[in-house]
């Protein structure tokens, strides 16, 4: 048997490039598959979610902060471990987290950028992340409780493409069943079989 | 733009959404048939809806008491 096969003969390809597209952008691994249905369920229903979560926080519940959890849990972004797994949308974090950390300035405005102030921070930078603390603070003074809808939001997107990743991996956990049409046309040709 | 007309709506209704969108991965990681995901994902909407209600009640009634 075709490695890149399974039982039930879903076609899953080459199954790493589909778990890596996956993992880049929901329902794109499944895509790549000809699994176009699964697919875009898998992209409306987890990139869906994502987007709303995100327009929920104003942009601003998406980011990353490279902070010892034991050192400083208070700034450790917990939510962002499941973020990660919607792959590209949310992955401009690490690239600002990374930049803010070795004291460069965040690009696109602190777009995505941790609400984190720091004494030893250069004036320019201090100048860029006072307005994303600003932007944070204020949007959590006017809609506090949606802005924790949307870190639930894009949270459970992040976690549901690992589900999807799995799938373009692997396939779905029930292969064996039959499919409902191939059921129904196993059984009309038995009734067309005559007994010996 | 978004979020002033969203927070007009009781948090509670954002749950549904959710629920919806867990139930159809869920499910259809699970299947391949697309018949078989939507009668997953419609029964473990239902479940996992009416857990939340119940609790959610027993929570309400416990409150009510105290």
């Amino acid at each position: 048997m075709d490695r890149s096969t399974t039982a039930s003969d879903i076609p899953l390809k080459n199954r790493s490039i589909a778990a890596l597209l996956a993992a880049t952008w929901p329902g794109v691994g499944h895509l790549y598959q000809g699994r176009y249905r699964k697919g875009m369920l898998y992209l409306i229903c987890i990139f869906g979610l994502y987007a709303v979560g995100f327009a929920l926080g104003d942009g601003a519940n998406v980011y990353w902060s490279w902070t010892n959890p034991l050192r400083d849990p208070e700034h450790f972004r917990l939510y962002y471990l499941g973020q990660f797994w919607v792959g590209l949308p949310a992955w401009p974090a690490l690239l600002q987290a990374t930049l803010v950390h070795f004291g460069h300035e965040p690009l696109f405005n602190g777009f995505m950028t941790a609400p984190l102030l720091d004494p030893s921070m250069d004036d320019n930078v201090r100048e860029v992340m006072e307005g994303v603390v600003r932007r944070a603070f204020s949007l959590h003074q006017k809609y506090g409780g949606l802005k924790e809808i949307g870190d639930i939001y894009t949270t459970i997107a992040g976690l549901l493409n690992v589900l999807a990743i799995y799938d373009a991996f692997e396939g779905p956990a029930y292969r064996d069943e039959p499919a409902p049409d191939a059921h129904h046309r196993s059984s009309e040709s038995n009734n067309g079989e005559t007994p010996a | 733009m978004l979020v002033p007309i969203l927070g007009l709506i009781n948090a509670y209704w954002f749950a549904l959404p959710l629920i919806l969108a867990i139930s159809l991965v869920y499910a259809a990681s699970r299947h391949e048939a697309w018949i078989r995901i939507l009668r997953h994902a419609a029964r473990l909407f239902v479940m996992i809806t009416g857990v939340l209600a119940l609790a959610t009640a027993i929570l309400l009634l416990i409150n009510t008491q105290v």
